[in-house]
């Protein structure tokens, strides 16, 4: 039997009937059209899934639906601001950190989740941060500079600010 | 050449912008009007008869559209090299994961259900899994060919008898490479459809869209005009995204539906029915001077197909012959067997073969090195292929820049200070590689590649190439090219996915050809556009085309006046009714050849790639694990065409060069995968891979545009041994079976050990 659950998705409140067994990340690409999460395994190994539920970081195909009732959702449609992209997305573009860019979401949202825990993480952090993302195409250095990039701008911006 | 303005420089990739918001659609973001989802029924038995298929309870199922065995299907065999397997199977099933039935219903679970209502009678027979064992007489056979040999051949060149009497020292040795999964992060997926006039549209994330139109049709029992291949934005496929028969059980699904079918795979199907790459096991012996001046060399080879071919005897052929050209040998003898057993079959994954062999070649290179007590770079500057080369293969050597590579590797890496006077436990250890730009021996019929740019009226530029991006940028290097040429900016040029309906026929993306075959197709297209526009421009500035200058979205005449493209191409489509701007461009690699069908000999490629790695390694003797803590890698690119895109080649090979030799393997128990997932088949993460320093080394190759080599699979091809040596140079012990896992360093170790004498 379905269920009522009214969830925010990219600051927008969605009123849905759903399934008790549909995954979130189901919810999000075949009622909502946001096909910008991806399912690389469908069984919470890969991390392309990642959204942000209530700002941490969850594999979207591990996670039910219900479970996000009356909880916000960030997918990566929702980071840009309007026309102006999101620091983390403009430095993954920038560094050459996209290559196939199937896992890039997944990725860009583990970062944005750990950035806003921890502002200032050194490279040893970033890795262990970006670790339950696989990715099989750029070796991850240009995905950790990326990140550390951001780190650095934003430490930059704090000194002279 | 010193003045270009967007070739060799930095440049993220095209569609970048679309990947970091989400927006570009794979093929699993798109769905038609009606379509339905398609699951395979796949064989439990690595080997069986099939007795009798019962699918009336599937059918009866509610939401259930199609279901189809092979009695639905023209039953026309299918392979891209040999015709050996039936998109469904017929009477009998060779691996485990084999397709018997297929269902397409209104949603995944009604699919799923229905496979469960599917009742099929086997009758078991016996099954062969190791690929020596599948060669004894006796042994069951999948195809009634004999030893279960899909293909073999043996040849030599020179006198290899003769160079191993002359030689001071011989070794010989037992390599042998795994079974490993390409592991892109899209999983295989198909869109298929048909119209009211017998024709199937397909819409796949694949490498080769033109030529699997050709392969396609023939065992659809159609015309290939009536078969149209619409390549998607691809998340990721090294090789493994050439061809596969699952994509025909998609269309036939289609057919029998008479409505839009799309499979996904799930990541179990990838691990047990994709197409890993071809194991193999390599016996080698090689015979070298005191001096390290190498004699001769032989090798025989033995390689898995797995239960049916895909392009095994191509890949092996390879792995045959390539390597033997990266110095100056005289004498090979080689024997090369291709053979079935009834596993998953294998496929395509960058290196095409190459990177086993150099497993062994360059190992053993580094093993004479050290019973010679000769410096391993020393002995392969001694040997290695020059420019002008003719090598033993045939190959005619233009730009090389090897033996650079060597040196600036070695001045890099701190080897001399390294390797001897080095950390407890850590080593370094270097291999080198050369492979191809383009293999004319892939399709007989021809090589070469072909673009059409059309210049509209708004100055934009759309580039039609038969060739594919996979997701290593090689549309981002047509982008560069086109602009280049042109005058225009970047933005200004749109490079479409291949539709076989419009775009020019393209062999496709393997053999790290696109940048090299492309590039130049991409090149001449745009100089011919160039001219069409120069032709407007001179009467509009009243100078002769000759003195003209394109550059930043402008014509420039010599006097410094200038006018913006976009008039230009406005005023050309005004003068030719409408018309837009259309540059034609080809090239056909000169001097290429197919290689004998026997001796393999011929001069495959336009342009051969080089590169060496130096990897640095830390060894955990109390556990076995070996870290790689660094590698560097120098590679003759002949050209940089985008820096950016080619160190990401570089970083992302060898990360996938560090798990091929350390941990990688799909394991099988009687032709089960037993770890068909991420949890257990592990590849790299950002934990596992090593500071990687890229140096190119640009030796302007004769054929190559404006000198560029591939470097998309030399990336790859020489890590493992790299990395090999380096735990020789930490440990003191050779691991000459990969992957190198920590019980496999522990035993070498403790077999050492146990072998000294105590003092």
């Amino acid at each position: 039997m379905k269920q009522k659950i009214t969830l925010t998705v990219n600051g927008r409140i969605e009123k849905l009937e759903v399934e008790p067994y549909r995954t979130l990340l189901e919810v999000l690409r075949e009622d909502l059209m946001l096909i910008g999460t991806k399912e690389g395994c469908g069984v919470g190994e890969c991390g392309a899934c990642t959204v942000l539920l209530d700002g941490r970081a969850v594999d979207a195909c591990l996670t039910l639906a219900v479970r996000a009732n009356g909880r916000e959702v960030i997918t990566i449609e929702g980071l840009a601001q309007g026309d102006t992209l999101h620091p983390l997305q403009r430095a993954f573009i920038e560094h050459g950190a996209i290559q196939c860019g199937f896992c890039t979401p997944g990725f860009i949202l583990t970062a944005k989740a750990f950035l806003d825990e921890n502002p200032h993480p050194n490279e040893e952090e970033v890795k262990r941060a970006l670790a339950g993302n696989l990715c099989r195409c750029t070796g991850y250095a240009k995905i950790v500079e990326a990140v550390l990039d951001v780190v650095e701008y934003h430490s930059t911006e704090v000194s002279s600010g | 050449m010193a003045d270009l303005k967007i070739v060799s420089k930095p440049q993220p990739c095209i569609d970048a912008f679309e990947k970091a918001t989400g927006r570009l659609e794979y093929i699993t973001d798109l769905s038609l009007p009606g379509m339905l989802h398609g699951k395979i029924l796949r064989s439990p038995h690595p080997h069986a008869r099939i007795v009798h298929i019962d699918t009336r309870r599937a059918r009866r199922l509610s939401g259930v559209k199609a279901v189809i065995t092979s009695e639905q299907t023209p039953r026309i065999l299918y392979g891209p090299i040999i015709a050996d397997q039936y998109p469904l199977a017929v009477d009998r099933v060779r691996y485990m994961g084999d397709a018997i039935a297929a269902v397409a219903a209104v949603d995944l679970d009604t699919a799923t259900e229905a496979l469960q209502l599917i009742r099929v009678e086997y009758e078991e027979l016996p099954a062969v899994f190791d690929i020596e064992e599948a060669m004894i007489p006796g042994a069951p056979l999948l195809h009634g060919t004999e030893r279960n040999l899909a293909t073999s051949a043996e040849w030599e060149h020179g006198d290899v008898t003769e160079a191993f009497c002359q030689s001071d020292l011989v070794l010989e040795q037992r390599f042998s490479t795994q079974l490993v999964h390409q592991c892109y992060l899209e999983p295989m997926a198909a869109l298929a459809d048909w119209d009211g006039r017998g024709r199937v549209t397909f819409w796949l994330p694949i490498q080769v869209p033109s030529v699997a139109q050709r392969n396609y049709a023939k065992t659809l029992g159609l015309s290939p005009t009536k078969v149209r291949v619409i390549q998607c934005h691809m998340g990721g496929a090294f090789g493994a995204k050439l061809e596969h028969s699952f994509h025909l059980v998609c269309a036939l699904l289609a057919k029998a539906a008479g409505r839009p079918v799309r499979i996904v795979y799930t990541r179990e199907e990838e691990f047990q029915a994709g197409l890993p790459r071809v194991p193999m096991v390599i016996q080698l012996k090689v015979g070298v001077k005191r001096d390290g001046t190498l004699m001769g060399k032989k090798a025989h080879l033995i390689a898995g197909n797995g239960a049916y071919t895909s392009y095994g005897p191509a890949i092996l052929s390879a792995a045959a012959t390539r390597s033997d050209c990266l110095y100056r040998l005289r004498n090979v003898h080689t024997r090369m067997d291709l053979v079935y057993t009834n596993t998953t079959p294998t496929g395509c994954f960058r290196g095409f073969g190459n990177m086993q062999m150099h497993f062994a070649n360059e190992s053993m290179m580094n093993m004479l090195a050290d019973r010679l007590g000769l410096d391993p770079i020393e002995i392969r500057l001694q040997n290695a292929t020059q420019p002008g080369d003719v090598t033993v293969h045939g190959f005619r050597i233009g730009s090389c820049g090897l033996s650079d590579c060597l040196r600036q590797a070695a001045q890099r890496s701190c080897w001399q200070d390294k390797r001897v006077r080095r950390e407890r436990h850590r080593g370094v250890g270097v291999a080198a590689m050369i492979h191809v730009s383009g293999n004319r021996s892939f399709m007989p019929q021809f090589d070469g590649s072909a673009a059409i740019i059309r210049v509209g009226g708004d100055g934009q530029a759309t580039v039609l190439t038969g060739e594919v991006d996979m997701g290593q940028g090689s549309y981002t290097v047509f982008a560069q090219i086109a602009a280049e040429e042109l005058g225009l900016h970047i933005d200004d040029i749109t490079v479409p996915n291949v539709d076989t309906e419009i775009s020019p026929f393209g062999l496709g993306s393997w053999a790290s050809r696109v940048t090299t075959l492309g590039g130049n197709a991409v090149k001449a297209a745009a100089e011919d556009a160039r001219q069409q526009l120069f032709a407007v421009a001179s009467e509009m500035l009243g100078v002769t085309p000759e003195e003209l200058i394109a550059e930043d979205g402008r014509i420039r005449a010599p006097d410094g006046r200038r006018i913006s493209i976009t008039d230009v191409a406005q005023e050309y489509m005004y003068q030719h009714g409408g018309l837009p701007v259309l540059g034609r461009g080809h090239f056909v690699p000169p001097g290429v050849e197919v290689s004998h069908p026997e001796t393999k000999h011929g001069n495959i490629s336009c342009a051969y790639p080089f590169g060496v790695q130096v990897a640095e390694v830390e060894v955990d003797v109390d556990t076995g694990f070996v870290r790689v803590l660094k590698v560097v890698a120098a590679h003759d690119v002949g050209k940089l065409i985008n820096p950016l895109g080619a160190e990401g080649q570089l970083e992302g090979g060898i990360a996938q060069g560090v798990g091929f030799a350390l941990a990688e393997h799909v394991k099988m128990d009687c032709g089960k995968v037993t770890n068909p997932s991420f949890l257990d088949y592990k590849i790299p993460t950002t934990l596992d891979v090593p500071e990687v320093e890229c140096i190119f080394v640009e030796s302007q190759d004769p054929y190559g545009p404006y000198g560029a080599k591939g470097i998309a699979e030399p990336a790859i091809i020489p890590t493992a041994p790299a990395i090999a040596s380096a735990i020789f140079n930490a440990i003191g012990v050779w691991i000459t079976d990969l992957p190198i896992t920590p019980e496999k360093v522990l035993t070498a170790l403790q077999e050492t050990r146990a072998a000294r004498p105590v003092s």
